[in-house]
């Protein structure tokens, strides 16, 4: 580079001695300068920013103060590693080098990395706060307490020496008179704020009578001037009190982390004294409407209780009336039966009955007689008729019996004639008429007829028949024909 | 008679939170007479001192203030200016 640099007492600068230089010569040397510039960090607002190339991946944009702008370029590589995305009007700090794009000329700030600054660096943080709270729970709609319609006692912790207290006093008187209003005064911005309206909080909370809500307000302000609504411990006392905390924190767009941790977030101090209690004339016209219904609940009450009262009564007349037509009725039934309209007819048609059973048993009685006298009548001839054959039968008996004790005779003459014979004849051929002539019979021991001497033996009983009796004995001895034989008897 | 407890005593939200519970019961219907025209006489008493709180409500300010040994007291304070009162 220093081929131009001709004398040795100062630093030759290239084309300094008026000759001139070529383009890229020119571009080379401007180049070199920039080289020569360390790494700096440059605070910009951005501007111009379209996202990252579709090609490349990489950012081109610019970067400007109140009086100048350069162009930046953040290398694909660089913006991956990026914290943040990069839009317009964000307050960056960018960290690179300077750098001269020789075919364009164009000088560009090349930066290798870029943080938040500033206000933009602040809502970053805040940011990060909230998420982190929103982690942990303290923005779920479920822990928020319900903040009652009607707050007759509130506490406004805000300074009370800005135009705000007077705001909230006044929107209140206006909207509702009833409500009581408790000032705590705090500190709302700048150094020891968040400490003061904790502080706020806490005695707030403990004020006897409790309040029923706690109005956390301030006006409008820079981002910087709300910041003390977005430190950690506020938000923590906020979400922590006792009291349901209403926020109106600055104007419409402003959110606040007390704003999402608080029971109830409204827009600004005068939405927010707005909300805790109705309007009066609401009041009044709910006491309109609570006077009608009072009116009408209880005529309607009176009414059904007169109607409930004619009804039973109704009931009643209806009731007596059946049982007494019906009573009636037993006795008109009654009344008309005969035993009472006319007693002397039963008598009467007794006595009748009487003469018509006395008759008919008059003549039932002389009916018997006569047909038993006329059965009498016709029993004695019959009677009589009834013997007429018995001399006739009485004769034929008579002839019967003599001609049977003929016949008798008849029938016996002969037989009783043989008879004679066979006896005649018997009586000479009679055994016992041989023992009459002197003949005898012997019986040995066993009953029968011995024929011979043999059959006997010495000791033997013996039984000899004789013509009128019988002679017993016993053998002594026995002698067959030839030998001599002695018997005793 | 049942135990009421002096209507000026109430707070305006005990009066008005008692006025409804009685309408309501006596909307509900299941009341005796007797027991529905009491409750008809406390809630006509309610209404009239509702009402008269309403017309002549003024709206009350106090100031928490710290005192030297550190307690906090209440002090009446200013009631919100009414000088808008003409713009309203």
């Amino acid at each position: 580079m220093n081929v131009w640099n001709l004398t040795a007492e100062k630093p030759s600068v290239p084309g300094a001695d008026g000759e001139a230089l070529s383009v890229s010569q020119a571009a080379e040397l401007a180049a070199g300068a920039l080289n020569n510039i360390p790494k700096i960090t440059v605070l910009g607002e951005v501007t111009g920013f379209r996202g990252p190339n579709a090609r490349s991946g990489h950012c081109y944009f610019q970067i400007k103060d109140e009086s100048a702008a350069l162009d930046c370029i953040v290398w694909k590589g660089a913006y991956a590693k990026r914290a943040f995305d990069l839009r317009d009007g964000l307050q960056v700090q960018f960290t690179g080098t300077f750098d001269l794009y020789k075919p364009t000329g164009k000088m560009s700030f090349k930066a290798s990395s870029f943080t938040l600054a500033g206000e933009g660096l602040l809502r970053q943080q805040v940011a990060q706060l909230a998420e982190k709270l929103r982690l942990e729970g303290l923005m779920e709609a479920e822990r928020k307490r319900r903040v009652p319609v009607f707050c007759t006692r509130v506490a406004v912790v805000t300074s009370l020496s800005g135009a705000v207290i007077n705001d909230v006093k006044r929107t209140l008187r206006r909207r509702n008179p009833l409500v009581e209003v408790v000032c705590v005064g705090a500190k709302v911005q700048g150094e020891g704020a968040p400490a003061e309206l904790i502080e706020g909080l806490r005695r707030a909370a403990a004020i006897t009578p409790a309040p029923d809500c706690i109005l956390l307000v301030r006006g409008g302000g820079s981002f910087e001037d709300l910041m003390t609504f977005n430190d950690e411990a506020l938000a923590r006392a906020v979400a922590a009190c006792p009291v349901p905390v209403v926020t109106g924190i600055g104007h419409e767009p402003d959110n606040s982390i007390c704003d999402m941790v608080s029971d109830r977030r409204c827009s600004t101090p005068t939405a927010a004294a707005e909300s805790v209690a109705p309007e009066f004339s609401e009041l009044v016209h709910v006491l309109d409407t609570r006077e009608q219904r009072l009116q009408a609940a209880c005529s309607s009450l009176v009414t059904g209780a007169v109607s409930e009262s004619d009804l039973a009564r109704e009931r009643m007349e209806r009731a007596m009336r059946v049982r007494l037509d019906r009573l009636r009725l037993v006795v008109e039934q009654a009344s008309r039966r005969p035993c009472l309209t006319d007693p002397t007819n039963i008598v009467d048609r007794r006595r009748i009955e009487l003469a018509q059973t006395s008759d008919r048993l008059l003549l039932a009685g002389d009916r018997v007689q006569e047909r038993f006298a006329a059965d009498l009548e016709q029993i004695a001839p019959r009677l009589a008729a009834s013997t007429s054959g018995f001399a006739r039968k009485r004769h034929e008996l008579d002839l019967a019996a003599s001609r049977m004790r003929a016949t008798g005779a008849q029938m016996l003459s002969a037989p009783m004639a043989g008879l004679g014979r066979a006896a005649a004849a018997l009586d000479a051929l009679s055994p016992l008429k041989v023992l009459g002539r002197g003949y005898s019979i012997a019986y040995d021991g066993a009953g029968a007829v011995a024929t011979h001497a043999s059959s006997f033996a010495e000791g033997d009983a013996l039984r000899v028949r004789m013509a009128d009796g019988d002679v017993f004995g016993t053998v002594t001895s026995v002698q067959t024909s030839g030998a001599a034989s002695s018997e005793d008897a | 008679m049942a135990d009421y407890k002096n209507v000026e005593e109430l707070t305006y939200k005990e009066a008005s939170t008692e006025l409804e519970l009685i309408i309501r019961s006596l909307e509900s219907g299941d009341m005796e007479l007797e027991q529905s025209l009491e409750s008809y006489t406390r809630g006509v008493e309610l209404l009239k001192s509702l009402r008269t709180r309403l017309s002549e409500a003024e709206q009350k300010v106090s100031v928490l203030l710290q005192d030297v040994d550190g307690t906090d007291r209440l002090v009446p304070g200013e009631p919100a200016d009414d000088s808008d009162a003409l713009n309203l």
